[in-house]
Parts: structure tokens; C-alpha cells; sequence
């Protein structure tokens, strides 16, 4: 081991640190290297010499002056849990307040319109239907139908195997499916299609 | 009809005496001036003479002691309950003593290396030759003075964990947990300031050898 590396192990020497086996090493380290030994006999008479300064003596009533300073200076406040616990009450005030005037508006609102409010049913874009475009189609347009025609076209059994879903209600939307065609009750993919099938572009589910 | 007998002034003490630091303390954030001024008897010479030997100015020390006891009241509801009371403290005792040191690096009104030098050579020439006729106290006194001033060279960061560990004898975790920064840290900052301590010290060392 280097002096270098003696000289690593004085802290550990002076705070009684050390292991048998760097102990034995060092004191045989200082027998042969008289550098390193004066090294540390400096090193360890410095700490003697701090740890051996007095104590410095305290100007007596230290307690009341400070209490006397302290008391005309307002406590801190708890950086601690009572400001978490001071939060609960008015979050939970906040909450029930909100909860009561949600069911009263909710109650109000039943009482008018049980008396003379007329219920406004949502406007919903009449339901359209697209089917796949015909070679001779060109451009191709885009053939929606009305609820009557769709109703009618049920009827003459062109469109009968239209589920309801691919009828396009507006607003409603909320699922757009890719491009397939429907058989009722299952779907194929559009390779599989009978000669004249119908081909639908967006199909909606409501719920 | 007899005069009613005054409590027995030990049975008021007692307890507050046998209580331990952090009980005391619970007791203080409560506003119990008495379990406070315990506190206060139990620290003050640590705190005065950690405050002393950090700043080397005994002046000042008092000052400075009595308002991390000022601090303690006044922030004595955010002491931590199940916390070592003395960590507590120091870390607010090192706190202030830091902030005047750098008050004072600010007011370039600090001693310096060279005075230092100087104080160390007359300290030593004063050991080697005793027979000036200087008293041995005096030599002891001026000595100690050299300690206390080159202790007061070494480097703030360094100074502070060398003077809790070697003079206030804290542990290392301690001073860490005081100073806030990981044990193997203190360990070095402590072995760098004995260092610097040593070599700013030699020449006092090696005439005191000096037979």
C-alpha cells in the first residue's frame, strides 16, 4: 500500500474505525515510511489541539432573554399537518354545498317541467343510406335516402337485409366502422360479396 | 386555621427535568415557557460555543445563540414530533451561523490568511522560547487563539461539519442529516478541513515539537 493510501486510513484511525488488518498495515506502513508517520503525529496533534479549546462560557439569563425576544414575535405557523387538516372541513363544506344545489336544481327542474314546460325532443339529422356505386355510376354519387325511401325500399325487399345500424342517425354518431358489407346478423369482409351487394360507409351505434 | 402550605418547588420541577429533549419540545410547541427554558439550560453552552468556534468571535456568539433559541419558540410548531430534538437545533443553530459568515464574506470584514500567518508565527516563536518569561497560561491562551483563528480560515462548507464533528463530537449521519448532505460528504468535507486545519497550522506544530 502507498503512502497515498496511508494517508486515506488517519480518519478512520482517529475515529477508531480501522480494522485489525489495516491497522496492523499502517502501523507497519509508519514503521518503514518516517514521512507518513510525522504526517500523522501533525495530523492527529492538530486535533488534539481543537478538541482541546475551552469551552466557551455562556453570559448568564440566555433562556429569559431569548423568551423575552421570542415572546414579541408571533409563532410561525405549522408548515405541518394542521394545515392539511384545516383544509378537510371547507373541502368537505364545498362538497356538500355543490351536492345539495345539484339535486335542488335537478328537483326544480322535474317540478316545471312536470307543470307547463313542454319537453323539446333533440333534432336528428334525417337517417341516410349509402350503397356501393355501380360500374355505370360516374362519378359515382352518393345515394342517401330518407326514412320513408329506406322504409320503402325495405319493403320491395332491395334493402332488406340492411340492419338498422347502417342507417345514419346525425348528431348521434359515435362509432364510425371501416367499409363492409352487412349480411343480416354478421359481417364478411367485402371480398366475399354476393354480386349485388350493399356496400355501407359508416355505421353508427347508439346506445 | 393554618396558612396553605406553597407547592414544594422540587415537585414542580421534577418532572420537567426528568422529561427527555423531545418531550420537552412537545411540551414548548404547546407554549410552556418553563419546558423552553429547560431546553435553553440543557444547549446553551453547545450552541454558544458551536456559534463561537464557527464564527471565532465570542462577541457575537451570544447574539447569534440567543436567536436560534428565539427561533426555536417562534417555529416551535413545526418541530416534527419523533425527531431528534438536538438535530433539530444544530440544524438551525449551522443555518444561522452560515448565513452570518457569508454576511460577513459580504462585508469583507473577516480574518484573513495572512493575519492568521502572522498570529501562528508569534505563537510559535512564543512556545519555543520559553524563557521570555511568558507565562505559561499566556502561552496556552495564545495558542488557543491560533487554533481558534485558523479553524476560522478553513472554507465555510468544510468549517461547519469540522466543528461538529471534532469539537461538538456528532456523528457523521448526524451532521449530515444537521447540514443536509449524505454521510460519505461529511466524511470528506471533515477530512479536507482536518487537512487544511493541519497545514495552516504547522508551523506552530513543528515548533512546539521543538525542545
Amino acid at each position: 500500500m502507498s503512502c497515498r493510501q496511508s494517508r486515506k486510513l488517519f480518519g478512520a484511525s482517529w475515529d477508531d474505525e480501522l480494522t485489525q488488518a489495516e491497522r496492523e498495515w499502517l502501523e507497519a506502513h509508519f514503521a518503514s515510511c518516517a514521512s507518513c508517520r510525522t504526517e500523522y503525529e501533525e495530523w492527529t496533534r492538530t486535533l488534539e489541539m481543537m478538541e482541546s479549546l475551552p469551552r466557551v462560557e455562556v453570559a448568564p439569563g440566555l433562556a429569559e432573554r431569548s423568551l423575552a425576544k421570542a415572546r414579541r414575535q408571533p409563532a410561525a405557523a405549522d408548515r405541518f399537518p394542521a394545515h392539511v387538516v384545516r383544509w378537510i372541513p371547507i373541502t368537505a363544506t364545498a362538497a356538500l354545498l355543490a351536492t345539495a344545489g345539484a339535486m335542488v336544481a335537478q328537483w326544480s327542474g322535474i317540478v316545471s317541467l312536470g307543470s307547463n314546460t313542454r319537453v323539446e325532443t333533440p333534432v336528428v339529422r334525417e337517417p341516410s343510406l349509402v350503397t356501393e356505386a355501380t360500374p355505370s355510376d360516374t362519378p359515382r354519387p352518393s345515394v342517401s335516402r330518407s326514412a320513408s325511401e329506406s322504409t320503402l325500399s325495405r319493403a320491395d325487399g332491395t334493402l332488406a337485409a340492411l340492419p338498422d345500424s347502417l342507417l345514419d342517425q346525425g348528431e348521434d354518431v359515435e362509432f364510425i366502422l371501416d367499409a363492409m358489407t352487412l349480411h343480416k346478423g354478421r359481417a364478411h369482409p367485402a371480398s366475399r360479396l354476393s354480386p349485388t351487394p350493399v356496400r355501407g360507409e359508416q355505421a353508427v351505434i347508439t346506445f | 386555621m393554618e396558612p396553605p402550605v406553597p407547592p414544594d418547588r422540587d415537585s414542580v420541577s421534577a418532572p420537567i427535568l426528568s422529561l427527555s429533549d423531545e418531550d420537552l419540545m412537545g411540551r414548548v410547541a404547546e407554549g410552556d415557557e418553563r419546558a423552553f427554558s429547560e431546553l435553553v439550560r440543557r444547549y446553551q453552552g453547545r450552541v454558544v460555543n458551536l456559534v463561537s468556534r464557527v464564527l471565532n468571535d465570542r462577541e457575537c456568539s451570544d447574539d447569534l445563540a440567543q436567536e436560534v433559541f428565539v427561533r426555536v419558540f417562534v417555529h416551535r410548531r413545526n418541530y416534527r414530533r419523533g425527531s431528534k430534538f438536538s438535530t433539530w437545533l444544530f440544524t438551525i443553530a449551522a443555518n444561522l451561523a452560515k448565513n452570518e459568515i457569508r454576511r460577513r464574506v459580504r462585508r469583507r470584514n473577516w480574518f484573513s490568511l495572512d493575519a492568521l500567518q502572522e498570529m501562528v508565527s508569534d505563537s510559535a516563536s512564543q512556545l519555543a522560547d520559553p524563557t521570555e518569561g511568558q507565562e505559561v497560561a499566556l502561552q496556552r491562551q495564545q495558542l488557543q487563539r491560533a487554533v481558534g483563528q485558523a479553524i476560522a480560515t478553513v472554507p465555510e462548507k468544510y468549517r461547519l461539519a469540522l466543528v461538529l464533528r471534532d469539537i461538538e463530537g456528532f456523528a457523521y449521519e448526524e451532521i449530515g442529516h444537521m447540514l443536509g448532505i449524505p454521510g460519505g460528504t461529511v466524511r470528506s468535507r471533515i477530512n479536507r478541513a482536518r487537512m487544511m486545519l493541519k497545514r495552516r497550522l504547522r508551523p506552530l506544530l513543528r515548533k512546539e515539537e521543538t525542545p
